[in-house]
């Protein structure tokens, strides 16, 4: 075993036959606890139901690949988190790969082909490395552990906002433990390493090889002078050896063997849902084929594979929970609660031999491992969710579709059964007659073409809002001059349109959203132009994302990018520069959805605003709570409400003049909320399109009135 | 066990509807269509009791109209109903309410349910009489304005309450089989999603003529009913205006009004 010709790693030097057999008993004994914790893990998804991928396995790889080597999105919103993660990540893949590299030669290479590499110049700079690497590992787990112990951010605490203190799962104080012995396991596992080569070094100080090249691993050398100099002579050092061998590499065989059956398991998990993410998770729901039976999640296992993977992957860094502007509320509802409660009910139900009885599988209800529908129904499906997950798990989709089960028993609020039933009737939220859709149009002094009847440049998808909402009407009037002013050939289609569907589908009513995209397919199919514009963002989602699925392709968008070009095109100029103090409210179906963040904000700049950004833009802007069907279903009396949150960090904005909006729903909500805030006539909500029009007053034709 | 419910499939007037040219009805174009909102609440009783019940309860949606009726019928097969049954053919235009009564009496006949429930209404028409009138040619007892109701399948009697003017309540027991006029909020009718009356399609409608069940043309339609429609209209609108202005305007147009009543110069 001992090379004195040539510096290489010491491994079982001075080991008993029979101690090196028992090791490998244990490693291989580890290795066979891992292999099926691994298997069991592997058969609960499969209990899933099936899914196709979309796209290529490689470009899936070199996506999460990416992902995971930058650290891309761990970083987001928590940079100190990102940077911690990537130093233990680093240190941990290297000192793996590392130790892997010695059992390939040393039980692989060498005894069946002869080939050392291990030794030498390699074997130093690759000591140095290791030696690199474990400064980097300790670093991070101590920055972690200051992160847990110190800092206790609000959203690594695991208090449930969907469960009362005494519940048995209010807290799940065993993920706290988890989390610290998992954090312990590594920091122990990085500082026996040390140790263990700092007594090695102190053992072998007469070997020239192992003694003169000590300072290649530097923690080590200072490690083993400090042991020197506290008086550890050669054979102190070599029963320490041999007693800290033995026990990192006990602790190293128990981390392995214990990866599928904890938290450690995210190595994979979390790698494998970066592989498998959705880019449209939540702007594209998925569809119920029509020869499927049920509609909707009632059992764990009506979850695809997929979604069950998901379940594992959440790593509780509760970016999630900070995100949903439910929870900011105080509704029953976290979204990293909903993942892990699915999670516990996947561990419970689908990790044993057999699959149990169908009763047993209902994730419906208020027991442990269980989803409430108050807490399904408090979703806005803003998205900011799955928008922030650094893992890519889909929140989203889980919840719709859960809530899908919920629709199909009547499980919702009155109000909204009401407006589902209302819509279905009318075609509208709003209860009205299909005839009185256009009605808004008829205070302008043009009328507006009936792209059904002839053709047109620019089909408008008015939207429900738009049409219908007294105060919306306004703005869809000043829209359709502005439009008529640049000399755009444009038309709607009346009566022909209905209710988008985007919320309706939101909701979990799929059947509906089934007639009205048909409806809508359908009557766009009998007007004829070249592209779609809509004022409203949730129109636009569906229209652009899912009626595609309902072969409806078009080119569609949302009124900001038509505006901006009309400006550089030249066919609509600022006359009167604006100058207020402006703030942008990202819409949820514009910004985070479709990425919509930046023509709103050349458009301010345009005509002249100073805008102010609030803490949370663009990606983390924060949803008014209309979303998801919400805005069909009244808030609980007493609560804040999300637009009420949103106007109180709107207010912090010094000399704010204008709460800027580019949604019809938004406008309702947070012209509401200013004035419950008691905000009114401090600031004033307005629409972009009021903006544009104040800054063209020049064109302003005779009164335009409902 | 047996449960028949009659329901109805009523029109609700759209916005700026207009007349028939007959002028005894409203244009069939302006109106929306939609199941009596009584008979969700029947409906919805009888198939309580059919998931209260241990054991087979059949509950029977029937209804008096045009294939049209059938979207109505499909949304009572989606929230419980086992079949449906839908009488019509041309002859039967025309019906006052008790010729409808008539068929309602002929298809219960052939039926032999336990019970009959009907809404306490229509929302379009108002007459409150199908139910009872239909009880009246079977010869069963019947009551009115139900609001709640505690029958097992198969037993001889039902006991249900009345609401009565003055906060009363009367509770009453009845012998079986009855016909019950239902009242809306005696219990929560549950929704029906798209989806389940899409799947609904798989369940029967049974599709009669009068002759079927044995009722002639002579006892359906204008010939077979003792009330026609004259003719509809909206009246001529009443003398109330709105004043519109500031409270100050408001106020003078107002005294101006009083002034001019009594006939004061103004």
């Amino acid at each position: 075993m001992s090379r004195t010709d040539a510096v290489t790693r010491i491994l079982f030097e001075a080991f008993s036959a029979a101690e090196v057999r028992l090791f490998y008993v244990l490693g291989y004994a580890a290795i066979a606890v891992f292999c099926w914790g691994f298997y069991v893990q592997v058969r609960k998804y499969r209990r899933g139901a099936a899914l196709a991928l979309e796209g290529g396995v490689w470009g899936r790889l070199g996506a999460m690949v990416s992902s995971v080597l930058s650290h891309r999105t761990i970083d987001r919103r928590d940079p100190a988190a990102g940077g911690a993660h990537r130093l233990i990540f680093y240190g941990f893949m290297l000192l793996f790969a590392g130790t892997a590299t010695i059992t390939l030669e040393y039980d692989i290479l060498e005894p069946l082909f002869g080939i050392r590499f291990w030794h030498g110049e390699f074997y130093l700079v690759f000591s140095l490395v290791l030696d690199v690497a474990g400064v980097a590992l300790i670093g991070g787990l101590l920055y972690m552990m200051y992160r847990r112990g110190w800092l206790r951010l609000p959203k690594l605490d695991y208090a449930r906002p969907d469960r009362v203190p005494g519940d048995p799962d209010f807290n799940r104080p065993q993920y706290r433990r988890e989390d610290w012995a998992f954090l312990w396991i590594l920091l122990i596992i990085g500082c026996t390493g040390y140790l263990l080569e700092a007594a090695r070094l102190v053992w072998l100080a007469d070997r020239p090889d192992v003694w003169d090249t000590r300072w290649w691993s530097p923690v080590g050398a200072a490690a083993a002078e400090g042991l020197r100099a506290l008086g550890l002579g050669e054979s102190g050092a070599g029963l320490l050896r041999h007693g800290l061998w033995w026990f990192h590499g006990l602790i190293a065989l128990v981390l392995i063997a214990l990866i599928p059956y904890t938290k450690v398991k995210h190595i994979f998990t979390s790698a494998a849902s970066l592989m498998v993410r959705d880019p449209l998770a939540a702007q594209r729901l998925p569809r119920v084929p029509d020869s499927q039976e049920q509609v909707g999640a009632a059992k764990i296992t009506d979850f695809n594979w997929k979604q069950l993977l998901n379940l594992d992957a959440c790593t509780k860094c509760g970016r999630c929970h900070e995100a949903c502007p439910a929870r900011a509320v105080g509704a029953p509802l976290s979204p990293r609660d909903v993942i892990l409660s699915l999670r516990e009910f996947a561990h419970a139900t689908l990790e044993s031999a057999t699959l149990p009885a169908a009763a047993e599988l209902d994730i419906h209800g208020k027991a442990p491992g269980q989803v409430a529908m108050e807490t399904l129904w408090s979703c806005r499906t803003c998205m900011a969710c799955v928008e922030i997950c650094p893992v890519a798990v889909e929140h989203i989709p889980i919840i719709v579709q859960m809530r899908r089960k919920l629709v199909e028993d009547g499980a919702m609020d009155p109000l909204l059964t009401k407006t589902l039933q209302t819509i279905h009737k009318t075609g509208n939220s709003f209860g009205e007659s299909k005839r009185k859709r256009s009605a808004w149009t008829k205070g302008l002094p043009f009328p507006v073409k009936d792209a059904r009847k002839e053709p047109v440049d620019v089909l408008w998808f008015v939207g429900d809002y738009a049409s219908f909402d007294p105060r919306n009407q306004k703005v869809s009037q000043i829209f359709a001059s502005l439009l008529h002013e640049a000399g755009v050939d444009f038309g709607i289609l009346h009566d022909g349109e209905s209710n988008a569907g985007n919320d309706v589908r939101r909701v979990g009513e799929e059947g509906l959203y089934e007639v009205l995209a048909a409806a809508n397919v359908n009557a766009l199919a009998s007007a004829s132009f070249k592209s779609i514009v809509t004022t409203d963002p949730h129109s636009f989602n569906t229209i652009r994302n899912e009626y595609p699925d309902f072969g409806g392709k078009y080119e569609i968008e949302h009124y900001t990018t038509l505006a901006k070009r009309l400006f550089t095109e030249g066919r609509l100029r600022v006359a009167n520069p604006l100058k207020y103090r402006v703030t942008f409210h990202d819409p949820c179906h514009l910004g985070r959805f479709n990425k919509g963040y930046d023509a709103p904000r050349e458009l301010l700049a345009l005509l002249g605003c100073e805008l102010v950004e609030m803490g949370r833009c663009k990606a983390n802007s924060f949803c008014c709570g209309a979303g998801g069907g919400r805005i069909w279903i009244p808030d609980p009396v007493g609560s804040e409400k999300p637009a009420q949150n949103r106007m109180k960090e709107a207010a912090a904005i010094p000399g704010l003049e204008v709460y800027v909006v580019s949604c019809p729903k938004d406008l309702t909500m947070f012209e509401d909320a200013l004035k419950t805030t008691g905000n009114e006539g401090k600031f004033a909500v307005k629409e972009l399109i009021e903006l544009i029009r104040e800054a063209i007053p020049a064109h302003l034709p005779e009164e335009v009135t409902a | 066990m047996k449960i028949l419910v009659a329901v109805k499939q009523v029109a609700a007037l759209d916005e700026d509807f207009e007349i028939r040219a007959d002028g005894r009805g409203v244009d069939p174009d302006f109106l929306i269509r939609d199941l009596n909102e009584w008979d969700d609440f029947s409906l919805e009783e009888a198939v309580k009791i059919k998931e209260a019940s241990s054991g087979p309860v059949e509950v029977v949606a029937v209804s008096i109209g045009p294939d049209e009726v059938d979207e109505s019928l499909r949304k009572c097969l989606a929230k419980g109903a086992d079949r449906a049954i839908r009488i019509w053919d041309d002859a039967v235009e025309g019906s006052d309410s008790i010729a409808i009564a008539r068929l309602l009496a002929a298809a219960a006949g052939r039926e032999a349910p336990d019970m009959l429930f009907a809404g306490v209404q229509s929302s379009d028409q108002s007459f409150a009489s199908t139910g009872i009138a239909a009880a009246a040619l079977l010869g069963w007892a019947h009551a009115a304005v139900v609001s709640s109701l505690t029958y097992a399948p198969g037993a001889k009697t039902a006991i249900f309450r009345r609401e009565l003017e003055g906060g009363l309540l009367q509770e009453i027991e009845i012998q079986c089989p009855a016909v019950l006029t239902i009242q809306l909020g005696i219990n929560t009718p549950r929704y029906a999603s798209l989806r389940s009356i899409k799947q609904a399609a798989a369940k029967p409608i049974e599709v009669l003529t009068p002759a079927d069940i044995g009722v002639g043309d002579g006892d359906v339609g204008e010939a077979g009913s003792l009330s026609r429609v004259r003719r509809m209209y909206v009246p001529d609108k009443g003398r109330a205006q709105l004043i519109e202005g500031s409270a100050a305007q408001q106020a003078a147009r107002l005294a101006e009004i009083i002034r001019e009543f009594k006939g004061a110069a103004p």
